[in-house]
């Protein structure tokens, strides 16, 4: 025991080094011992000149806690230097409920400031067992300690307090502003009467206070009492009662069943809107739907930029119930609106654009923003109005492609034939998205002149113009486009004549279907694929007979895709010729051939499909199996 | 094309089945008109049965929708096959209607929109 006194002691001789690496070093050593006599030499620490030694003391300090701790710490409440007397008070409320009932003891203390200190401190404990002692507080000769105790105890928050504080409200003038707050505070609706008692008085402070306090406790039938003050000759004090109302309002979800002049606090509503009070911005936006007037429109559309998305969609929503009666003041705003909002404004004028909006937002075509400039397009182009057309072309040439691409797009919604030369040179665009916007224009206008451009393009020199022509054609999809599409089964690109078959399986009105069946035999494996299965989307069953000549084709995948489709198309007609594929020295032509022939339900290929089951391949014995087991159960 | 119509929650879903093409389109274009004459405004087209869409077909839907927007109404598409898919991003008509993966999403949609 000794021994430790004797290193205690010296740790506090070390505390007055020069040095600041050897208080530093008893500092933390100190905090280790965690003793009385080791709190003692922190408590002295925190009067040492450097910060981070002070602050470290504090830190173990509150570690540490305790009777001794908080004793010794109350002291320094009585401190003649602020920094230390404040430190002493900070780690007093960061030990919390273990110092009350030292501070308590303490508020016995001569010294007025000492009690003032520890009343605050128990104010920002918050604890509840101090609640006694700092309502005797409200009864203190000195007249700050008194207000310091009602503010503790609105702070603290507990009912318990309520009848000295009504007290103090009729007792003590000086103090009962701080009264009304911490009743407000508490919460109470018992303390109504007295609240409500206190609009009478002419003291502004105590009156504003006051209202406050009413519309914190929340009752909805405090409401007619505060809507008196809505037209108070100072605005303060009406902006007050609004806002206690607004309080109350939200304590009740919105129902607080009276109507309220909100065209005067118009200004007040969304200047809170703009300074992100939550509160405000939800009281405001819930009455939305039906508060009317340009004045309100014109405020909303200027609290677009200090919104959150959440809030930004129910105004954009209650934009949009307004209509186009609120377009022209949207299209004024749109002009000095910054790029975000811009590109909101634009999507709420989206739902009721009409020919007058479009005229009205042809300007815009030219502003700096490409995002703004390509919503404008897609805008103008759902106008449907003629007179955009000018516009758009502009908009085509844009230098930004993204751009570009939009204004075909929208283009090609106006289906204006006149425009079919301008949207083909849109597929000599440098980028592909460009090129297939003006594609999309070209298979929107439609129409035996675009087919007839398309099919001269399928033989363009320019191979990609040959790929849009092919996939135009086959999304333009009417009876034009056949006699074009057969005719490219004989393109010298296989791609086209991939591109052409898979159009006219699409398009599936094809009576001659000469060129497919012709195309079977084509040099290219994908295109004798697509043939097949063109001839089986158009023809059905039928057109087993034509491809089955495929089940003996030199590519593996080719005799793979003819077993599925004969499988799919139910032909039993040629089962024998698919149960020959099951002696295919392809395993995957076998597994296809067990498969269809479970499909076709051909019960003569059980015993030949059970000879599989001793393949070497797993997945042929499976593929097996499962053939069998479906085909066991046909009748 | 097959067009079969059914009420759910306020709205009228108008399952399409088959190719929408110039004749198709004008029988779905009727169908509309009628439901909208009714004051039906809430529509939904479910597209899942689709194969094939023309251009005539878009021309028919776009004209469709500019009657619903008249009407003050709301059309609404979902399920739309791979094909279908294409053609509405290849022609930009993804940028005009409002277009749903799954007939639940729409309901979903309608129904936020409802509380909010």
């Amino acid at each position: 025991m000794t021994h430790v006194i004797d290193q205690i002691s010296e740790l506090l001789i070390q505390l007055q080094s020069p040095d600041f690496y050897e208080r530093e070093s008893a500092v933390r050593e100190l905090g280790e011992y965690g003793r009385d006599e080791a709190v003692a030499g922190l408590v002295i620490a925190m009067e040492d000149p450097d910060l981070g030694i002070r602050e470290l003391a504090a830190d173990l300090l509150t570690k540490i806690g305790g009777e001794v701790t908080s004793q010794l710490l109350i002291s320094f409440l009585a401190h003649d230097d602020i920094a230390t007397r404040n430190l002493a008070a900070e780690i007093l409320v960061r030990i919390g409920a273990d110092s009350v009932p030292s501070l308590i003891a303490g508020l016995d203390n001569d010294d007025h400031d000492v009690r003032k200190f520890i009343v605050d401190v128990l104010g920002l404990i918050k604890d509840d067992q101090a609640v006694p002692a700092i309502c005797e507080r409200l009864k203190d000769d000195n007249i700050n300690i008194v207000c310091s105790a009602a503010e503790a105890l609105g702070e603290i928050g507990s009912p318990d307090a309520v009848e000295h504080l009504i007290e103090t409200i009729r007792q003590t003038a000086d103090a009962r502003l701080q009264a009304v707050e911490a009743l407000g505070k508490i919460g109470d609706p018992t303390t109504l009467p007295e609240l409500e008692a206190m609009l009478e008085t002419n003291d502004p402070m105590i009156l504003y206070a006051a209202i406050e306090a009413i519309g914190h406790i929340g009752q909805k039938e405090s409401v007619e009492r505060l809507s008196g003050l809505l037209d108070h000759a100072d605005n303060t004090i009406a902006e007050a009662a609004l806002m206690a109302t607004i309080n109350i309002s939200i304590a009740n979800n919105g129902r607080i069943g009276c109507d309220l002049p909100l065209d005067k606090f118009t200004d007040f509503l969304f200047e809170g809107i703009r300074n992100k009070n939550d509160r405000i911005t939800r009281f405001t936006l819930d009455r939305l739907s039906h508060w009317y007037g340009s004045n309100v429109i014109e405020s909303l559309l200027d609290v677009l930029e200090h919104v959150d998305e959440n809030d930004l969609d129910r105004i954009t929503r209650v934009l949009g119930e307004f209509g186009g009666s609120v377009s022209h003041l949207i299209v004024k705003k749109i002009a000095q609106a910054t790029t975000p909002v811009k590109l909101t404004l634009l999507e709420i004028i989206k739902e009721f654009i009409d020919d007058d909006i479009a005229g009205e937002l042809l300007p815009m075509a030219g502003d700096a923003d490409p995002d703004v400039r390509r919503k404008l397009a897609h805008i103008l182009g759902m106008s449907g109005s003629p007179k955009v057309v000018p516009a758009l072309k502009e908009l085509a040439t844009d230098k930004n492609g993204h751009v570009r691409s939009a204004a075909y797009g929208a283009l090609g919604w106006l289906c204006s034939v006149e425009e079919i030369d301008f949207l083909f040179e849109g597929l000599n665009d440098k980028y592909s998205d460009v090129r297939e916007a003006a594609m999309g224009a070209l298979i929107f206008v439609g129409g035996p002149e675009v087919v007839r451009r398309f099919n001269d393009d399928l033989y363009n020199d320019d191979v990609e113009r040959q790929r849009l022509a092919a996939t135009a054609l086959g999304m333009i999809g009417d009876a034009d486009v056949v006699p074009p599409l057969l005719s490219a089964i004989n393109h010298p690109e296989p791609s086209i004549r991939k591109s052409a078959i898979n159009a006219l399986a699409k398009i599936r009105e094809v009576e001659n279907t000469s060129p497919l069946i012709l195309a079977l035999s084509d040099e290219n494996s994908s295109v004798r694929k697509a043939a097949a299965t063109a001839l089986v989307t158009i023809n059905g069953e039928e057109a087993v007979s034509e491809i089955r000549l495929l089940l003996h084709d030199d590519d593996i995948w080719v005799r793979y895709h003819a077993i599925n489709l004969i499988g799919d198309a139910g032909s039993k007609e040629h089962a024998d010729e698919i149960m020959s594929c099951l002696d295919s020295d392809q395993d995957i032509v076998k597994i296809a051939a067990a498969r269809a022939l479970s499909k076709l339900g051909y019960r003569d290929a059980i015993p030949a499909i059970d000879s599989l089951r001793g393949d070497k391949n797993q997945d042929i014995v499976e593929a097996a199996e499962q053939a069998i087991s479906v085909l066991q159960e046909v009748k | 094309m097959e067009i079969t119509i059914r009420e759910e929650q306020g709205i009228s879903i108008l399952s399409l089945s088959g190719r929408l093409d110039l004749a198709s389109g004008a029988t779905l274009k009727d169908e509309i008109k009628g439901l909208l004459d009714k004051e039906r405004k809430l529509l939904h087209l479910n597209l899942a049965q689709v194969e094939f869409i023309n251009s005539s077909g878009l021309g028919v839907l776009v004209s469709i929708m500019k009657e619903v927007r008249l009407c003050k109404g709301r059309l609404t598409l979902s399920d739309l096959a791979s094909y279908v898919q294409e053609i509405f991003e290849i022609t930009q008509l993804s940028h005009i209607f409002e277009i749903f993966a799954s007939e639940k999403e729409v309901m979903d949609s309608y129904q936020s929109e409802t509380v909010s």
